[in-house]
């Protein structure tokens, strides 16, 4: 349940993500609206309040303290106080002189320029904008507005701002959940079949929804690994079942004679006779166990690593020698051929692996050969680089049905039940082929069986 | 003959003791990879049968490696359970004379034993082979038993040079798929009793002396005695 865990975390940590971003492009919007307002509102309502002051200053400079009186009572009278705009003239000991404002405000600094800050107004605080300049005649001049107004709309922006962030993250977490839990259902769904797997019921599948959704094209590759290893486990539960077999028959064998000698203690010459048949059930056993650890080494592909030129046909003449005494003791003709040019039957291979290999499949031929077995060696004609070996036999051969079974480890056919073997030998020779780059061929002779071993000749 | 046995397992340690008691062979025995290096470097042997993974912080080819860089040449058999091709090849490469797998026969044992005694005796070998009115000139390839030539193939020339090497010693299948066909492996039938029986025939028929005999439960020995 960890997994289930640590997605819960990982969909909740994506979700957060997306909110994240979302409140990030949301800053990059309002920013620059922000920027803007700035700029153009305020700016612009401060230039005009400059423009407004530099008249006044004018007016005093031109026409005198009484005109500049004049105007100014004019512009309150448009302007009572408390609204936008705020005008007042005061003399040098800052008395008020003109003006809409009842006094020369306290909050004022005593240098001229521009000050945007809250004053006091009548006992209320009022954000605004004030320019102070020094006229002359010790004349002080304020004009000033208040930004009241526009705060409103500033508030709004923010509150819309907020809200958007607001839905932004509402949605996107109701999304993340959703999309979680959607989610988490059909992992649940391949999480409990997993289960079931691992708990030993390899005939589950992962359930699929026919569509073409990541999560059916992983179910899809999953069902297929699973099939895989459901042949395997087939493959190895049927070489344990064949192995446990094949040495119980041999075991029991050893068992009952020792079992029997303890039991009727014979005269000692026969009970030497009994332990040296007890001795070769053993090697009986050990040679079972050989074959198996043989095959093994070969499966494990480490002896790859040995691979040095071979040439196959001179490997292939000395098993045919090898075997040469036997097959006449049994009057079978055993003939040995190489077809193509001799010089190229080099591969990259192990001699010793291929020669066991060659030699198995003489063995088998021997085994059910009325009159002739022949061993060719082809270098192979067609675009592929390989070299062939071909044991063909004149005997029963293999029918169909049975020829994809006798190379399974430890298949021994009816025909054969009746010889020496413990079922391994094609398994070791298509083993070999295999780790040669090849496969081992089986077909029919009429009559008979060819076996062919196809080595690939590519450079070590 | 002395013979220096490492082998930590006290059963086939003893097994061993017992066995080359039995052929008048004398013995030591160290059961762990220290005792037996000190054992070996102190004590001079005929050879030392070792067991590949020992306790005592040397293993087998530790103490073959370690040996063979003092100069020691006392033959030495390998036992191991490990039995890939390239485990035996390390063995050899080490420095060790012969490889046997457990489990192992003790005819297969003491027939190897006796092989690599033997070709630390002989490393010069003559160009001509004889036992009792069987001769073998190695250089012409050419073969008599008493007044008569023995037509011989190649390879059962090399199968009758090896039993000549090793005669009055017995010699196993095994070592005679490894030494004259370079088999290592156990082919299903028992081919090597039929190149045996054949090569028989060829040496031994009309002669009053079978020189070639089959030594039951062990392989077979070239021996001109009674």
């Amino acid at each position: 349940m960890l997994r289930l865990k640590s997605l819960r975390f990982s969909a909740l940590t994506v979700a957060l993500g997306y909110i994240a971003v979302s409140v990030i492009v949301l800053l990059l919007f309002a920013a620059p609206i922000q920027y803007a307002w700035h700029e153009i509102v305020e700016e612009r309502s401060t230039e005009r309040l400059r423009e407004d002051a530099h008249r006044l200053e004018n007016v005093l400079r031109r026409d005198g303290p009484d005109a500049l009186k004049a105007v100014i009572d004019t512009m309150v009278e448009a302007q009572p106080v408390d609204d936008e705009k705020f005008i007042l003239l005061a003399n040098p000991s800052l008395a008020r002189v003109v003006g809409n404002l009842p006094a020369w405000p306290r909050d004022i600094p005593a240098a001229s320029g521009t000050y945007t800050r809250s004053f006091d107004l009548n006992g209320r605080s009022v954000q605004a904008i004030f320019i102070r300049t020094t006229l002359p005649d010790g004349y002080n001049l304020v004009v000033g507005r208040n930004t009241a107004k526009f705060q409103t709309v500033e508030t709004l922006f923010w509150v819309g701002l907020i809200g958007a962030a607001t839905s932004v993250l509402v949605f996107g977490v109701l999304g993340g959940l959703l999309i979680r839990s959607a989610l988490l259902s059909e992992i649940q769904e391949i999480s409990q079949t997993a289960a079931a797997i691992v708990a030993g019921d390899l005939s589950r599948r992962l359930p699929r929804r026919g569509g073409a959704n990541e999560l059916d094209i992983l179910a899809h590759t999953v069902n297929r690994m699973l099939e895989q290893i459901e042949l395997l486990i087939q493959g190895i539960r049927n070489v344990s079942n064949s192995i446990a077999h094949d040495l119980r028959t041999p075991l029991t064998e050893l068992r009952a004679r020792l079992e029997e000698l303890t039991v009727t203690r014979p005269p000692l010459e026969e009970t030497f006779t009994e332990i040296d048949i007890a001795v070769a059930d053993v090697d009986r056993v050990i040679a079972i166990f050989n074959a198996l650890l043989r095959l093994a080494e070969i499966d494990n592909g480490a002896r790859r690593s040995g691979f040095i030129p071979v040439d196959i046909a001179k490997v292939a003449s000395d098993a045919v020698e090898f075997y040469q005494p036997l097959a006449e003791l049994r009057g079978i003709s055993l003939g040995f051929d190489v077809t193509g040019d001799a010089g190229e039957c080099i591969a990259a291979g192990d001699p010793l692996l291929l020669a066991q290999a060659i030699g198995n499949l003489i063995d088998n031929a021997l085994k059910y050969a009325p009159h002739k077995i022949r061993v060719f060696v082809r270098t192979a004609q067609q675009s592929e680089h390989a070299v062939t070996i071909t044991v063909s036999d004149d005997g029963p051969g293999i029918p169909d049905q049975e020829k994809i079974k006798v190379v399974e480890r430890f298949y021994r056919s009816d025909a054969s039940r009746g010889t020496p073997g413990v079922g391994l030998g094609l398994s070791l020779v298509a083993a070999v082929t295999k780790l040669h780059g090849g496969s081992l061929i089986l077909s029919d002779a009429d009559p008979g069986l060819n076996a062919t071993m196809v080595i690939s000749q590519r450079p070590i | 003959m002395k013979i220096l046995i490492i082998e930590d397992n006290e059963r086939v340690a003893r097994f061993l003791k017992k066995g080359l008691a039995e052929v008048g062979y004398t013995t030591d025995h160290a059961d762990n990879g220290r005792d037996g290096m000190f054992l070996a470097v102190s004590e001079t042997y005929d050879a030392i049968i070792m067991d590949r993974m020992l306790p005592g912080g040397i293993d087998g080819l530790g103490i073959i490696v370690a040996l063979r860089k003092d100069g020691n040449q006392t033959p030495i058999l390998i036992l191991s359970a490990l039995s890939e091709v390239d485990d035996r090849i390390l063995g050899l490469k080490s420095g060790g004379d012969d490889y046997l797998v457990k489990p192992f026969s003790f005819g297969e044992l003491l027939a190897r034993l006796d092989a690599i005694l033997r070709r630390s005796q002989e490393l010069h070998a003559d160009s001509t082979l004889t036992l009792g009115d069987l001769c073998m000139d190695r250089l012409t390839h050419k073969v008599t038993r008493g007044e008569k030539t023995v037509m011989l193939q190649p390879r059962e020339f090399k199968l009758l040079e090896y039993l000549m090497r090793h005669a009055n010693q017995v010699v196993t299948r095994t070592m005679l798929l490894e030494n004259v066909w370079d088999y290592h492996f156990d082919p299903q039938t028992n081919v090597v009793d039929v190149h045996i029986s054949k090569l028989r025939q060829k040496i031994d028929a009309g002669s009053a002396t079978q020189l070639l005999r089959t030594i039951r439960n062990a392989g077979y020995m070239l021996t001109n005695d009674a």
